[in-house]
């Protein structure tokens, strides 16, 4: 059993198509040149978006070589090849739904929504015991004195 | 000890027909996690897209106050520990495991110099209070949101950071079994399988680069 496994093995490793260390060491060089690409491209003057979308370009030409090459899926088995496009169009799906929501939200009211009312404090019910004070002071400009100050006042 | 000088592969466990036959299923289980990682990283780049909509400026702002050049020099790493851990999985299914432990090495002193690096980078930001959320304070940035690109760049280069540390210690596991040299033309998945999640690592930063530091 352990002979003719061993044998089967070495007969399925010598089919097994693989890639030669030239390969590897030339995949390796075209992909320090598409990061040179990236910098380059970065450093040319044009609209913010545009370098986003060269920038994203290069990236995806750089990540279909480290896995087609690198990672073998090239010469892989086809069920592999499939898991990875699988998870990859799931991303684009996310990316492409929440984009889509994003990239489309308006404000809600069509027309200015009008300022709060500013409290008077002398409207304020008399009687009230320090600290006790129904409307929060401050709350305009953000962490300001402590409602117990406040009732001093 | 075989003649040709390495270990009898482990063996075959009694639902594989042949060696190739768990070889493949090994490498199936690998891509099927990998898929799963590929939807973690996901939602941190669809959060980056998200954000960067809502604040431009700062997202600009912010890039531009990242070192450029140490995040190349990164890269450069990250791409060179990818071809060595390559070499590695070449040598190894030839039985050279001694030539494949010494590359596996070397991707794990690079996977190091990386992280050193990162290490710099991170100092320099908790320096000048370029920090997440509340602990912002960083007066250059003054465009809303700077606080929200932190939120960012922390999460995501740190997850980063720790899938690389998850990788060095697969590498170097597998280092030391090539040591003892147990990998031979029909066994070998363990520095294949260690291998493709450092190229996954490689990946993340691929696209992490030009995001945070170029654009």
């Amino acid at each position: 059993m352990a002979s003719s496994t061993t044998t089967a093995g070495a007969h399925a490793a010598a089919a097994h198509k693989e890639t030669s260390p030239a390969k590897l060491i030339l995949n390796w060089l075209v992909l320090c040149g598409l990061t040179g690409a990236t910098f380059g491209v970065s450093q040319i003057h044009m609209p913010v978006n545009y370098h986003l979308a060269a920038a994203i370009c290069i990236a995806c030409v750089k990540v279909t070589l480290v896995v087609l090459i690198f990672m073998h899926l090239w010469h892989g088995e086809g069920i592999n090849r499939i898991v990875f496009l699988t998870s990859f169009l799931f991303l684009l799906l996310l990316m492409f739904f929440v984009m889509a929501d994003v990239g489309t939200r308006f404000t809600l009211s069509n027309s200015r929504i009008p300022p709060m009312p500013v409290v008077d404090q002398k409207m304020m019910p008399t009687g009230m015991p320090p600290g006790m004070s129904s409307v929060p002071q401050g709350h305009s400009d953000g962490p300001g004195p402590s409602s117990g100050e406040a009732g001093k006042q | 000890m075989t003649a040709e000088g390495w270990l009898e592969p482990p063996p075959l466990p009694h639902h594989y027909e042949t060696i190739e036959n768990h070889q493949a299923a090994l490498r199936f289980g690998m891509w099927l996690f990998l898929g799963t990682e590929v939807l973690l990283f996901a939602g941190i780049f669809v959060g980056y897209f998200v954000f960067r909509t809502y604040f431009p400026e700062s997202f600009e702002q912010a890039g531009r106050h990242l070192s450029l050049f140490l995040g190349t020099l990164n890269t450069f790493l990250l791409l060179t520990s990818s071809l060595t851990v390559a070499l590695a999985h070449h040598n190894a299914e030839h039985g050279k495991n001694r030539n494949a432990f010494w590359l596996l090495m070397a991707s794990v002193a690079m996977g190091a110099g990386f992280l050193c690096i990162k290490a710099i980078e991170y100092t320099e930001k908790f320096h000048e209070g370029a920090l997440p959320g509340k602990f912002f304070s960083f007066s250059e940035i003054t465009a809303p949101g700077g606080p929200v690109f932190y939120v960012v760049y922390f999460f995501s280069t740190g997850l980063h950071a720790l899938h690389v540390i998850v990788g060095m210690s697969l590498l170097t596991w597998v280092a030391t079994r090539c040591w003892r040299k147990e990998f031979s033309p029909t066994y070998y998945a363990p520095v294949e399988n260690a291998g493709l999640y450092w190229h996954l690592v490689d990946l993340v930063w691929i696209f992490l680069y030009p995001l945070l530091y170029l654009v």
